[in-house]
Formats: structure tokens, sequence, C-alpha cells
């Protein structure tokens, strides 16, 4: 793996095949994957200026994860591919479309409704049935009596008719008497027959009452016809069990019964257990309901932690650590909330005397096994944040890099610059006089404030519709990531056609202002020949550039020592961006040396105007020795502003996001840019109204709270150092706490030990530290 | 192409269609090593699928706040258990799939009985076959043969995996079959009639070139399935058995209780997946390369993890370190597993000499070999049984024969009569008489200049140089040169372009030699996909050739198993140290290396002066 993701940065000169990413170089093994990639990564990101940058640093972050992590699988890895070759591995055959399928879900409601009705109606007139017989006193009422009533409900099979047990198929007899069900009337044996309780009987009539809404009893009162017959029916009884009377009546005590037959009972019972379960809830149900929601909310928070992290462990400013920190305690609680939850559900009825079926406490445990993976998979990803202390150095290590990267660029653009020194020489001549630093600082002015206008006009206008265009890609492409990360296809397609579109859109301006460029480039050579007048200053001029140059760089080391480069290298995101449309296609490395065919390069070196600083000493001054005072406006000037810069961050900071920042940024600096394309002095009026238009302002705005200001950092920093600590105590006993109980869980002792003497250990060194705090 | 994922697709349209909330899978016996095969445990429970369990089993709880998604076959038995299942159910709502086509009058019987309307979903899914790897699919069924045809109960159930095969992937192919074997051309009509049959069903966006089902007979290559393997699969399947991937170490002397039963799975175990095509040698160094891994992030268990970024690196690295300890201690396992077989059954010479049966044409060499082997007390009575199989196919009708003092070589063993028996059964199945293509002499011209330039290259490794027919066949399909003569089309039309989308089905049951043949073809050839299917996956010991000739004899199984048992005794004896292990590993790669040497000097060197002497020719030739 290693071999496979060189940095991207120290250009290694290794041989690559097969289906390599042309941007990333990541192998891809298949067609199908590396268009898939190549859509999903790169597709927004090569045009936009912004993008490029964020995506080499992604980049390099991916590679150092890579490098770190992944060494373990190099070996297998590199075999694997090496026995690549041609076709496709059926592995990495293209996503198919589900099989076949078959529904045969109408046919099977036309069979089932019919049977349905039928059902439906066989059991609602057995309830019904049985609130008839049910609505009369029974205990108080002679046999014979209830007998008649039983039989006026429903009409009894005739006796000879049935010979035989229709269910057992016994013969009746003497002994073997027939019984006849009430609810249905069909006559079975004793063996076969059942009995509704009365309870049930009242239970199964009331809510099927209440089910159906059925108004009044039609039992009592509602139904003459029922209650009419009953007196007459009454002397029959005698005649039906007169032959066996005495046994009869010992056996026949129905007082707080119903009897019936099996088929009856069996129908009835199952529409109580259906009523029953309606609306019965069990326990089981209720906390997995909760469980899940816990999960949801992890799988929701915790990505969006763990972007946090890999951020700001990789020492960028995009978020806030305290809000890192706080979404880290959010996410463990709900762990917690999970392991508790899982535990409950997994002791579920085992206190209970009777202990559950076998199969519910596999489910019980099932559960409980899957939010341990839940719970093992999450957890153990979530990586945990560096400290304050750390974090400084982090940022301190990449803006390092940035530096030196800029560095880079900067003498590539430097060797570029002096190839062209002829034609450069031209361009001062033309404007103001105190233009000629400028050019020379060209790289550097930008990062201070965004790109501004250049002197001529037609620049600058474009420069302005080129501006809201890359905008807008921004703002799409992070919509674009909104929608992805909600999974809203549909909305992702339609964002990736207006990106397309406006991408387009602004290859087009790119190239427009190519040509216009050439065209100036030309007219200015032309310009050359009629100026040959001014040669001697132009060659004072040259000199002046190397000399500025070295300044250049001196200077940017002052400004460091105040505590702006945090800023600053965030500033310099921009400049790379800036020059290096050619980035798209090509390395950085390789982009110096082709200067010759790169207009636009040329007019994105040209054309920064200075920060505020130096044009406001440049045009006041307009001498052709800006060193000295160069240096002192920046020392003196930002003093102002900074101070109250700092006091303000250290209220507001903590609840600042970067995220927010992004569109803020934008907006700055398009004002600035319209302002300052008017005025050539920005300086004054942004110190006028430092509200918006101050790049100083705006630089502290970048930095998040426990940012780059040496000066408040000394004030507290012992006690926040201890605090950290604990932080980091407490987080590190809580992780390993669960690896105990995963190691528990699977039996693991020897772990266990390990872990747990770790445990202790940790905890000792917490109360060390508390000890020293108090 | 892919039939795992065309089974996984199905189950997971399964669970997602029944929504969220507990659910619970009912499946039979063959559905649940279908679902099993495409599915891990974790995966399916990250799923909220909680319980398994089978149709047929009695001890079910009622369990109403569960959902039942029930995946069954669509046989009687199981009709008959929905019906009693959903006369009383025990779930709360019923999503039900079956994994091939269901009559109506089945499902109005199942409507009839759903009195509690608890039924959700009636739907086919045709997941009807276990699919193996990506490009291989087995229907895990033994003795489909009675004498040299169908087994009346089974020709309708490999129908079945068959076309829902074709459903799932969703092909409606034309059909090619081979000629020499009546069984193929019946399976071929009888897929042919489902096809017309359910016409509606397969009706699919027509492509371009139509894709083609070859029916082949395991008897036209009886060959490859008696050859070792040295690739990892293979050798996991032939010597430790894989059962739905799924092996049983338990017979290993000295195993771990935790490795008892070990699942192999390319789907979810990175190792297994980058290592199944790879001979053993390599995955040797593989191994050992995975333990320095190991070992390197280990933590050490004296080591006092002192300051705070220690104790952080280790709390990092610990669920990698966890995660990979279960990956390497299994595989350790089983390859240490492997090798110990391999030095105690002689595998390297056994194979060796197999090799060199199948791929040269040598008679003295082979019958002194064959022999030598035969009088080695440690090769196993199945291994001697096998090379003298082997020797009778190949040289069954060679002028100076010796197999019948080879069968009173294994007499002499102590080798059973039935074992013996075996040998001549072998003939009979494999045999030149039934062969429809010749298996190891090339007759036509450009077969023998293929075999020449094969031997101008020299052998890569001893162990491997056997390529089954399947290669050629499926070569000469895909450039479009198979004799239409031997493997003729089901029906009028006839394919004009080259084929694309290719499924191979072997009667008789597919080795994983061959899947590897078909996955290296899938690699090479750009454009081309085939899938490989069989209706079971040989190896020796369980499953196929040998339960083939038992039923062709009229033998009774249960000699079958007797010869199983006494073969997992013999497993059983031997013990091997750990450091005997490796140094089988690294003695066997000094041997390849040797033989390669020894073997192939002389040869490549007289074919490099042929070569010379032709090219010198050429291009005098041309200059005139």
């Amino acid at each position: 793996m290693a071999s496979g993701y060189p940095p991207p940065f120290e250009g290694s000169a290794e041989v690559k095949e097969g289906f390599l990413c042309p941007l990333c170089l990541k192998d891809l093994q298949s067609f199908y994957q590396l268009q898939d990639h190549y859509e999903e990564e790169h597709s927004g990101d090569n045009r936009h200026v912004g993008g490029q940058i964020k995506s080499l640093v992604q980049k390099a972050i991916k590679a150092k994860d890579k490098l770190l992590k992944r060494d373990g699988d190099e070996r297998t890895e590199t075999s694997y591919e090496s026995f690549y070759y041609g076709g496709v591995d059926p592995y990495m055959w293209e996503p198919q479309e589900l099989g076949a399928t078959r529904s045969h879900l109408d046919l099977f409601k036309k069979h089932r409704a019919a049977r349905i009705d039928h059902y439906v109606i066989e059991v609602n007139k057995r309830i019904i049935r049985l609130e008839k017989l049910t609505s009369f006193d029974r205990t108080n009422m002679d046999a014979g009596k209830i007998r008649a009533l039983e039989k006026s409900v429903v009409p009894w099979v005739s006796d000879q008719d049935v010979p035989f047990c229709p269910d057992c198929g016994g013969k009746f007899n003497i002994r073997n008497r027939r019984h006849h069900c009430r609810l249905c009337g069909s006559i079975m044996c004793r063996k076969c027959m059942e009995f509704v309780p009365l309870p049930l009987a009242y239970k199964l009539t009331s809510s099927t009452r209440e089910a159906l809404c059925v108004p009044g009893s039609p039992g009592k009162g509602g139904s003459p016809g029922a209650g009419g017959p009953v007196v007459q029916q009454l002397p029959r009884r005698g005649s039906i069990s007169s032959l066996s009377s005495v046994s009869s009546v010992l056996e026949e005590k129905d007082e707080d019964r119903i009897r019936c037959c099996s088929h009856c009972m069996d129908a009835l019972l199952r529409h109580q257990h259906k009523l029953e379960e309606k609306d019965h809830v069990p326990d089981i149900v209720k906390l997995y309901e909760r469980l899940r929601m816990c999960m949801e909310k992890v799988d929701e928070r915790a990505p969006e932690y763990i972007r946090m992290a890999e951020s700001l462990n990789a020492g960028e400013t995009t978020y806030n650590l305290e809000t890192a920190g706080g979404l880290r305690l959010e996410v463990q609680k709900y762990y917690e909330h999970i392991d508790a939850l899982s535990k409950k559900i997994l002791t579920l009825g085992l206190k209970d005397e009777v202990q559950p079926h076998p199969k519910t406490l596999q489910l019980q445990r099932m559960v409980r096994y899957s939010a341990t993976l839940f719970v093992q998979e999450k957890l153990l990803g979530l990586m945990s944040l560096p400290t304050k202390e750390k974090y400084e150095e982090l940022k301190e290590k990449r803006r390092e890099e940035q530096e030196k990267r800029i560095q880079q660029e900067r003498q590539a653009a430097l060797e570029a610059q002096k190839r062209r020194s002829e034609m450069e020489k031209n361009r001062p001549i033309l404007s103001a006089n105190g233009d000629a630093p400028r050019l020379a600082q060209g790289p550097r002015m930008t990062k201070a404030g965004g790109w501004l206008p250049s002197s001529d006009a037609v620049h600058s206008r474009s420069r302005e519709l080129d501006d809201p265009l890359l905008q807008q890609i921004n703002n799409i492409e992070s919509f674009l990531r909104q929608a992805r990360a909600a999974n809203r296809t549909d909305e992702i397609a339609m964002l990736e056609e207006n990106l397309r579109q406006l991408q387009d859109e602004f290859d087009a301006q790119q190239t427009s202002r190519a040509i216009e460029l050439s065209q100036r480039l030309a007219e200015e050579e032309s310009l050359q020949q009629s100026q040959l007048q001014y040669l001697e200053q132009r060659e004072l001029e040259s000199k002046l550039h190397t000399r500025e140059r070295s300044l250049d760089f001196g200077e940017e080391k002052n400004v460091e020592e105040h505590g702006v480069t945090g800023s600053n290298s965030r500033e310099d995101l921009n400049v790379s961006p800036v020059l290096s449309p050619l980035l798209k296609t090509q390395s950085i490395k390789s982009f110096p040396r082709l200067p010759g065919n790169s207009p636009p390069l040329q007019r994105d070196e040209r054309t920064p105007t200075p920060p505020a600083g130096e044009t406001l000493n440049s045009s006041t001054s307009a001498s052709l020795n800006p060193f000295d005072e160069d240096a002192t406006p920046i020392e003196e000037d930002p003093t102002n502003p900074f101070s109250e810069e700092i006091q303000k961050e250290h209220g507001q900071a903590s609840s600042r996001k970067n995220k927010e920042y992004n569109p803020f940024e934008d907006k700055e600096d398009q004002e600035r840019e319209g302002k300052e394309s008017g005025p050539r002095n920005p300086f004054e009026d942004d110190v006028d109204n430092d509200d918006k238009g101050n790049p100083f302002k705006e630089t502290s705005n970048q930095t998040p709270a426990a940012s780059t200001n040496p000066f408040d950092e000394d004030d507290d920093g012992p006690a926040v150092d201890d605090i950290i600590e604990e932080e980091l105590l407490l987080q590190q006993i809580d992780n390993i706490r669960a690896y105990i109980f995963d190691a528990k869980l699977s039996g693991r002792t020897d772990e266990v030990e390990l872990l747990s003497q770790n445990l202790r250990e940790l905890q000792s060194t917490l109360q060390e530290q508390k000890r020293k705090t108090h | 192409m892919n039939v795992t994922l065309a089974v996984k697709q199905y189950i997971s349209k399964m669970i997602e269609s029944s929504g969220p909330g507990m659910k619970v899978l009912l499946m039979d016996k063959e559905t649940t090593s279908i679902v099993s095969m495409v599915y891990t445990q974790s995966e399916i429970l990250q799923k909220e699928v909680y319980l398994f369990e089978r149709i047929d089993s009695q001890n079910r709880d009622n369990m109403k706040h569960l959902k039942a998604i029930c995946f069954l076959r669509p046989t009687k038995e199981n009709v008959e258990n929905l019906i009693q299942e959903l006369r009383r159910p025990k779930y709360s709502v019923y999503f039900i799939y079956f994994s091939n086509v269901i009559s109506k009058s089945e499902v109005k019987a199942l409507a009839e009985a759903d009195e509690q309307e608890v039924v959700a979903e009636v739907q086919e899914f045709y997941g009807d076959f276990i699919a193996v790897n990506p490009h291989l699919f087995s229907l895990n069924l033994q003795g489909v043969a009675r004498g040299r045809s169908w087994e009346p109960t089974v020709l309708p159930r490999v129908t079945q995996g068959l076309t829902s095969v074709l459903l799932s992937l969703k092909k409606c192919p034309m059909i090619r079959y081979q000629l020499s074997s009546d069984m193929a051309k019946r399976l071929a009509e009888s897929v042919k009639q489902i096809i017309t049959k359910e016409y509606e069903l397969f009706d699919f966006r027509k492509t371009e070139v139509p894709p083609l089902l070859l029916i082949l007979d395991r008897s036209d290559d009886a060959i490859t399935p008696l050859l070792n393997q040295w690739t990892y699969q293979a050798m996991v399947h032939e010597l430790l058995c894989l059962n739905n991937n799924r092996i049983d170490l338990s017979r290993v002397p000295g195993i771990n209780k935790d490795l008892k039963e070990v699942v192999l799975s390319a789907e979810n175990d990175e190792f297994y997946a980058n290592n199944l095509y790879l001979n053993f040698g390599e995955i040797g160094t593989n191994i050992k390369n995975l333990m320095e891994d190991f070992q390197k992030k280990r933590p050490k268990g004296q080591q006092k993890l002192e300051s705070i970024t220690d104790m952080k690196a280790f709390v990092d690295n610990y669920p990698q370190f966890k995660k990979m300890s279960g990956t390497v201690s299994k595989h350790v396992t089983v390859v240490g597993e492997l090798s110990r077989l391999v030095s105690e059954r002689q595998l390297m010479e056994v194979s060796e000499v197999e090799q060199e049966l199948a791929c040269q044409n040598d008679h003295s060499n082979a019958q002194q070999n064959v022999r030598r082997l035969l009088q080695n007390p440690r090769v196993s009575e199945l291994d001697a049984v096998r090379l003298v199989m082997l020797y009778a196919l190949r040289y069954e009708r060679h002028s100076s024969s010796i197999l019948s003092s080879l069968m009173e070589e294994l007499n002499r063993r102590g080798v059973s009569e039935k074992y013996r028996k075996i040998v001549q059964a072998m003939i009979d199945y494999g045999g030149k008489r039934v062969r429809g293509s010749d298996l190891i002499t090339p007759t036509d011209a450009v077969a023998i200049t293929k075999q020449f330039f094969k031997g101008l290259k020299g052998v890569e490794n001893v162990y491997t140089q056997h390529q089954p027919l399947l290669h050629d066949t499926l070569d000469q399909l895909i450039k479009g040169r198979l004799k239409d003569s031997q493997f003729p089309y089901l029906g009028p039309s006839s394919l004009r372009d080259r084929p694309q989308d290719i499924i191979v089905f072997i009667i008789g049951g597919a080795t994983y030699e061959e899947a590897l043949t078909v996955y290296n073809l899938n690699r090479t050839m750009p454009g081309v996909r085939i899938v490989l299917g069989g209706t079971t996956i040989h190896n020796t010991k369980r499953s196929g050739i040998f339960t083939l000739y038992f039923i062709q004899n009229g033998m009774r199984s249960d000699s079958h198993s007797s010869l199983e048992w006494c073969y997992m005794k013999s497993n059983q004896c031997a013990c091997m140290s750990p450091s005997s292990q490796s140094s089988t590993l690294k003695r066997r790669r000094e041997y390849s290396v040797e033989a390669k040497i020894c073997f192939h000097l002389p040869l490549f060197s007289l074919f490099l002066s042929i070569t010379c002497m032709l090219i010198i020719t050429f291009v005098y030739l041309h200059y005139l």
C-alpha cells in the first residue's frame, strides 16, 4: 500500500500501471471503479481553485494515513496487484441490478379476500351469539330456562342426523351422549367439547362491542326476537334431557361457562389473541425502539465527529477543538445509552418466575450482541482529539509545510518571472512609479488581500465577474457535499448539472481572459519599442526587482513574529490556485518549466495588488526606495487593529466554526475588491471601517479560539494544560473501559488483565494530576 | 454476472422491504445454506435480523413483536409447513419469498390459510443456488446420475437451479450442450422448456450478443477432479472440506476451542480474498508476512505503557490489532494444518506424479513413478487409488499398459476390493469410449503446435502444469471456434458473434481448479464474462466423483461413508510440531525450484535450438 500511494509532494519516480486515477494515482483495479472514483472525487475539485489545494491537502492526509495505518496490508496488496493483467476480475464486475422477481401478492390477496370475508362473518356471528348467551343472569336462572334461551340463539342440529361424533368419529349412545355447541348448534361428544368461561366471554363481547361500536347490546332489549321465544320454548327442555336427567344435571353445571365445539372455541381464542395483541407492546419492543433511536443518532453524529477529528488531527483550522470535544462527549453518551439499553434487553425477563422461552432469550442475546458489535465497530473508530498543545504543534507543522510548499511555488514563479524579465520590465513604466515594487511582490500580496484588482480596468472587471462564479461553484460544491451526505440522489444530480454549467462558464472566461492577455502582451511588446527613452530607469527598476524580492521574504518573517502567520498560511492557500489553472492537469513541479505557453499564469502573477500597508507606502512615498519604510508601517499599523482583534477574539472565537467562514470570507473579498478597484489606497479605508473590509480582521477571524495568538496563550497556559491532560486521561480511561468490556465479552482474559493494568495506571496518573492542580 | 451479488441483492431486498423493527428469517435447509454463503451473521444482524429459524422446526415461540421474512424453496413440504404456520401465526407479519416458480394453486392454498391477514408479501426471488464465488455457483447435489442418465428426482431440481441462475442474472440465453452426453441434452431441453413456459419471466432487455449457456458433462474430463490442487481455496476444499464457506477443524490435533469451525469467506476476509487463487508456496510467504506484521503491531505483554502517548498509540492500534489477531490465528491454523497434511500424505511427490501423468506423454517414466509411489507406505490409500485411476484413464489403450500389475500392487497394499472396483468404474465413467472430445492426446495440428509452444515456454510450476479441458473448451468458445458438431445449439438459431456473457454448467460437478481457470479467463479476456456452475463442487473424498461411481455400480452409499471414515482416521494419526511445519514449507519451495530446473533444462535447450532454426528458415525465406 505504501508504495501504492506516493505522497504527491515528494514525487517518487515509481512506475505504476493499471487503472490509475490521473489525479491521485490511486490504483482502482477496473475501469468502472476508476470512472466512479473520478466522478466522485475529482469532478469538481480540479477546476475549482480553492478545491485544488484542499484536495491536495486531503491527499496528503490520505497518504499519511495510508502510510501509518495500512502498512500491514502492503504485501498482500501488492502481490494481488501483480497478479492482475488485462480483463476484469469477477470481483470487480460492474454492479448489476436486482435479478428478476415476480409478485404473487395480487393473486394471493384475491383468494384471501374471499376467504377472509367468510371468516370474519363467522367469527362475528359467534361473537354476537356469545353476547346473547351471556346477556342474562345465568346463575339465578333455572337450567331449563337457560337451555331454552340457548336454543333460541342458534338452531340446534337434530340428534337423529348425527349418529357419530363428527370430530372423533365415536358412536353416540347412552354413555357417549350428544352435546350441542351453543355457538353453532352442531353436535359433538363429550371428549370433543370445550367450554368458554364466562369472564372470557364477557371480555370477548365487550371488546368487540367497543371495536365494532355496536350501539347498545343486541342481546338485552335490542332484539325482541331473541328474547321473545325464551318463554315459549321453555317446556321443550324436559323432552330432550328426560332420559338421563340425573347424570345430565350432575355434569351439566353450566352456570359459569358456555359449552361449545372445538372449532368455535378455536376461532374465539384466535380472535381474542388478536385483540390482545393489538394494543400490547412488550417491554423488549419499547427498549428496542429506544436502542435504535440511539443508534441512529450515533450514525448521524459519529461521521461528523470523525470528520472534525481528522481535520483537527491534521492541524487544519476548519473546526473548533471544543465543539469537537463536545460532540465526542455527546457521541460517547449515546454509546453508554446503547450499552445500558442492550444490557436491559439482555436481562429482560430473567428474574421472572417462569423463564422465558429459549428463543426469546436467544433474541435478547442477539440484540445485545448486535449492539455490542455496533459499539465496537463505531466506538473503536472514534479517534481521539489532540490536546490543545498538540493541536498547536500540529497547526504549526502544517503551516510550515504549507509555507514550504508556497516557498517552492514562489521559487518556481520567480524563475518563470526571471525568464520573462524583459516583459516584466515594461509594465512598471506604463503605470505609475509606485507600481514597481508592487509588481515584484505579486504573489505575496495576494495572500494578504485576496486577489486584488490590477491596474487595468479590464482585468479588474473580469476579476469581479470571475469571483462570484467561483463563489457559486464553491457554494454548490458544499451543497453537493451535504446532499451526498443526506443521500438525496435527485438533488445531487441537479447540483452536479449546475456545477458543470458553472465550471464551463468559468472555463470560458478563463480562456477569453487568456486570449485578452496575450493580446495585451503583444501590445506591450510594441510599446516597449517606443519607450526606449526610459531605458535607464528601467534598468534601475530591474535591479530593484531582485532586491525587493529578498526583502519580501524577510518581511514575511516579520509578519510571522506578529502572530498573523496562522492566517497568512491560510491565505496562502489562495495564492497557488491563482497561480495554477495549470495544476488541473500538471503537477506543481512541472509547472514552472512551462512559462511560455501559460498566459493565465503571467496574468496571475502580475495582477495582484499589494496589501494595504505597502500600497499606502508606495503611493504616499512615491519613491523608488521603499525598503526602509516598507517594514515600518507593517510593524506599526497592525498593532492597532490587532489588539482590538485579540480582545474580541477571546470572547467570540470559541463559539465559531470555520464552516461559516467560507462564504463570509468570500464576501469580504468581494467587498474589498469592489472598494479597492476604485480607490487605490485600501488601507486607510480599512482602518476607517474596520468592521468588514479590514484584511487583518479577517485574518483573526480565521484563526479559531486556541490559535496562533501568542499573547493570550501565555496568561492561562498552565491551567489549561492540566485540564487537557485530565480530559485526555478521562477519554483514554473511557476507551480502555470499552475495550475491557469487549475483551471480557469475548473471553480473552490475558487482554483483560493487560487492559485493566493500564486502566489502573491511568487512574493513578489522573489522581496525581488532580493533586498537582489543587 | 456476479452470482454472489445477485443472491445478496435478493436477500438485502427482502430485508429492506420489510421495514424497520426486529426480524426473524424463516428458512428451510437449503435456503439456509444459500443465505449463509452470501451473508455473515454480523452483517445480517446489522439489518435487524436477529433470529434464524427453520420453517420445519417445532421449537418456536410466539413472538408477535417480530416480523418474519420467509425465504423458502417452493417444495411441497415447505408450502405445507407454511400453511400450518399461517393458520397459527407466531409472528406479526409475514413476508414470503419463494426461491423459484410456485404454482397458482399453491398460492391459493396459502391465501386460504391466511385467515388472520398476516401475509404482507408473496414473491418469487430466484436465489435458488449456492453462490460460492462471484463467478462460481453450485447446487450442492450429489449423486445426480444413475448410470448414464439422470436420477429422476434430481433433474427437476437441477433445472430449477439453473433457471434461477439465469433469472437472477437476468439472462435469457442460447443453449449449447455437449453432444456426447445424454444428460447434457436432457438438461438443455428441460431448461429450454422452462424458458418457453415462463416466457414472461425471461423477457429481459435484449443485448446485442445474447448470452450463452453451455452445458457440459463431467465424464468428458474425469481427470481434473483426480488431481491434487495447490491453490488455497482448492486445497482447503480438498484437504479440509469447505462446506458453505465453513471448514471443520475439529479433527486437527491440538486445536484451539475457538477454531473448531472456521468461516472462510472472501466477502469479508481480506487475506482470504487476496490469496484464494495463489498457490501454496506463495501463501506460505504471505502468511509469514502477515505474522510479522502482526508481531509488529502486537502490544508486548511486558512492556509498560509509560507515557500518555504510548497509551494513546496502544489504544489507537487496539481495534486493528484485535481484528488482525482473528485473521492471523485463523489462517495460520488453516495453513499449518494444510502443510501438515501435505507432508503427512507426501502430497508433493504424489502431486508431481499426478501432474506428470496428466500432462506428459512418457509411459515408461510414468509407470515407474506410479509403481514407486504405490510401494511408498506413507502414501495414503486414497491417493494410491487415485494414481492408479489416473494411470488407467491416461494409458487406457496403451499397448504396454501395466494396469493389471498396478491393480495387483494395490491388492498387495491391502486396498480393499471396493476401492479397486472404483478404478474400473472410473474407466467406465470417463474412459475413451465415453469422451466426446479428446482429453489427453491432441489430434489436430493447432493443438499440437500449441502444446509444442507450451513446452517451449517451460512449465512455471511442476505442480500446476495441468490445464483442465474446460480451459480449451472455453477458449475455443470465446474465439468462436467451438465445433457445432460436438457442442450443438439447442434449437435452430446459432450465435454469429463471439459470445460475451457465458454461463457454463458442468453436470457431475465443477472443481476449484476449473474455477481458477474461469477466473483467469475472466481476467485475461477483455469483454468476456464467464460464470461457472456445477451440480456440486468436487473434492475427492466427500462429494462428487466417488458417490457417482458408487451409484453407478449399484453400491450403497454407506460404503462411501466408510471410505470417508477410514480416511478421517488416517488424518487423526499423525501430529506435527510447528517447526517442522515451516520446514515443510521451505522444503517445498526448494523442491519446486529443483524440479523445475532438472525437468526443463534439456527440454528447453532442445526447443530453443529448434525455434532458432525455424526462425532462421523463416528469415531466409522471407528474403528470398
